[in-house]
């Protein structure tokens, strides 16, 4: 008799974790060949849909790429928080609360010119997301206030929010009694690039680097690193982590509500409760498959902005759009298991299977 | 507000608080054994669906409860599969799992939207007890899932503080490696604990669609779930202060649907706030005690145990 042992790589395999990734793709798209065979559709004309709905021609990659951009920037507010050993969950309330100082500003600034206008609602939403950053990130940086369930909490105060406000204060008297808020003015939407495509994808993508350079190539970076691996090293060396802690929780606030701004004012054209449809949640799925760096968040988002738009695609052949966020789900859950095998092997050792079935960590 | 009303309040305020109850103990147990699952309102959604689907089918709702329970254990097990066994990160794994019940929860349930419920948790008849003024329709005309509920309460209580089970278990949150030296599987008690949290939150479930409210539609749970995750903060990891909270919880969602009857010009949308905003503030008060006293939150809570690692 022999059993399956996971012994710990001397060295982590090199280029693991694009091959992880690509596993967990494999294997979430078989699951969902079985899901889809189950339910009595056709998995190839399926596929086949939303990859040309997704990927197939400009205008799609337009769409495809307008929603990568909440994707990637919650994504880097996660990632960002990440490279410090901190967990921002709260990227979904931070894009609501976002939208909601940027909806704000359209209200003020009706009467001014298109491109002020424009600015000033994306900035809001970066107010607007720091702010809903600042209290979590006050209450750890000095009280020690754990920040994963500070920032989950907020997350459905921040849904209520938008409800109320729409439901409320900010009702359009034009809509019928719907709770619906009013338009933003036209010449507050961003200007579009190509297709469907508008600049929020450029102001998106130069966000990305700027943190990827600052995290990767800057003192400021590789303190924020250290603080992340060892707290008592970030110390002994000089650096106040609780200024840190703080400033980073709240920069991650402003990257996710710039994407609440850029969703107002790109793509959603009013405050609605779906203003950040599960963005926030699915970030942190983009963050883990990046490794918390900043420099993957972008490809990731494009991915999963693929699989979004080829899954809204779907419904038309009469398949939930369900089968979308199976699919994101089952990637990550792919990827862990295969990013387990760029760290360990699998190793048959003689002995009788026992009761625990495959042991980890067992000593070679 | 008359006296009618004011019952209806109390007995929707048990119903509730007990389906809070269930899904926040499960967590709670997971929790105590050192991993937290933020994939509650997942698996509570997927307990909602394949309960309300057997009865569907069926028509026992016994049956479905049973097949709730199982799937949400078994859902939770993909939970604990990742980050017991191969030591993944908690707080993504979870967040992960909720999407993936939600998600998978609306494509199982696409033919089931809109249909009457198959069979129903109905309420219990209690000999004399219900006839009782106020306290009968309160405490002894509701579901049997509120019984179990308390009685989950007790059993919970009971092994984890007097067993030596129970022990084990609280000694693998607190020092995984402490119990692995003491001779315990740290992986099995790990697991198990998951399973029963998963099983807890899949009755849940069933107990929204075969009871408060009999039928199926995607996203029925609505961020009940989280409300369970908060109760265990709230309640700081002890079965009777999570069940006082439940009540205090589930008065908020009994309230909410009410406010108008009882002519209070308040939104019931900032009242659904409260709940997350006084977790918060615990969380606060906790972290400010913490100074002075031992956090009540399991010391390894959301770490990973390998032991060529300790």
């Amino acid at each position: 008799m022999s059993r399956p042992v996971l012994v710990r790589r001397e060295e982590v395999l090199r280029g693991g974790q694009p091959l992880s990734f690509a596993i967990g793709l494999v294997v979430a798209l078989t699951i969902g060949i079985v899901l889809l065979l189950g339910a009595g559709h056709d998995p190839v004309a399926i596929y086949e849909r939303m990859f040309v709905a997704a990927l197939g021609d400009p205008d799609s990659w337009s769409v495809t790429l307008n929603r990568a951009v909440p994707l990637g920037l919650a994504g880097l507010a996660v990632a960002i928080a990440g490279s410090m050993g901190l967990w921002n969950i709260g990227a979904e309330g931070q894009i609501l609360a976002g939208a909601m100082m940027a909806a704000g500003v359209a209200r003020i600034g009706e009467g001014w010119p298109g491109p002020v206008l424009v600015t000033a609602i994306l900035v809001g939403g970066v107010v607007g997301g720091s702010l809903w950053a600042l209290g979590p990130a006050v209450a750890r940086s000095q009280i020690g206030v754990n920040e994963i369930l500070t920032t989950l909490m907020l997350n459905e105060v921040a849904l209520r929010l938008v409800q109320w406000l729409i439901h409320g204060p900010w009702k359009d008297p034009d809509s019928f009694n719907f709770p619906l808020a009013p338009m933003i003015p036209d010449h507050g939407r961003l200007p579009t690039l190509f297709g469907r495509a508008h600049v929020g994808v450029i102001v998106a993508l130069v966000v990305i680097v700027l943190f990827a350079v600052a995290v990767n190539r800057t003192a400021w970076g590789f303190e924020l690193r250290v603080a992340g691996s060892s707290g008592a090293t970030a110390r002994y060396a000089g650096i106040s982590l609780e200024r840190k802690t703080a400033t980073v929780l709240v920069m991650a606030g402003g990257v996710a509500g710039l994407a609440g701004g850029i969703e107002l004012a790109g793509t959603a054209d009013r405050l609605t409760e779906g203003v950040s449809n599960g963005f926030g949640y699915a970030g942190i799925i983009v963050a883990a498959l990046a490794l918390m760096r900043p420099s993957g968040v972008a490809a990731v988002a494009v991915l999963f902005g693929a699989v979004q738009i080829g899954g809204q695609s779907i419904q038309t052949m009469g398949v939930s759009s369900s089968v979308s966020t199976i699919l994101q789900a089952l990637i990550l859950f792919g990827a862990i298991g295969a990013g387990v095998l760029s760290r360990y092997r699998v190793r048959m050792v003689p002995g009788d299977p026992g009761g625990d079935g495959i042991q980890v960590g067992a000593s070679a | 507000m008359n006296e009618a009303s004011l019952v209806g309040l109390c007995a929707a305020t048990v119903s509730f608080g007990a389906l809070l109850y269930l899904a926040a103990l499960g967590e709670m147990v997971s929790e105590k054994a050192g991993i937290l699952n933020l994939g509650v309102e997942g698996m509570m959604a997927m307990g909602a669906v394949t309960g309300f689907m057997t009865a569907l089918e069926f028509g026992n709702p016994w049956l479905a409860l049973a097949v709730a329970v199982a799937v949400g254990a078994l859902t939770a097990l993909l939970h604990g599969w990742f980050t017991v066994v191969l030591g993944a990160e908690q707080v993504v794994s979870g967040l992960s799992l909720t999407i993936l019940g939600l998600g998978l929860a609306a494509y199982l349930g696409k033919n089931a939207v809109g249909r009457p419920p198959g069979a129903v948790l109905a309420p219990v008849e209690w000999p004399v007890l219900s006839d009782i003024r106020w306290l009968g329709p309160v405490l002894f005309q509701q579901s049997p899932m509120v019984y179990l509920s308390v009685l989950a309460g007790v059993v919970v209580w009971f092994v984890l503080s007097r067993t030596r089970t129970g022990l084990a278990l609280r000694a693998a949150g607190e020092s995984a490696s402490t119990a692995d030296a003491a001779g315990h599987s740290v992986v099995g008690l790990r697991l198990t604990a998951v399973a029963v949290g998963g099983g807890l939150a899949g009755a849940s479930g069933a107990y929204l669609t075969l009871s408060v409210i009999p039928q199926w539609a995607e996203g029925i749970t609505a961020g009940r779930g989280w409300i369970a995750v908060a109760l265990v903060i709230f309640g700081a990891w002890k079965p009777g202060r999570v069940a006082l909270g439940a009540l205090l919880f589930g008065g908020t969602l009994a309230l909410k649907t009410r406010l108008q009857t009882f002519g209070v010009d308040f939104s019931p949308i900032l009242l659904s706030m409260l709940p997350y905003l006084l977790t918060i503030g615990v969380l606060v008060v906790i972290s400010i005690r913490a100074r002075n006293r031992p956090s009540p939150a399991p010391a390894s809570l959301g770490i990973a145990y390998r032991r060529e690692e300790r």
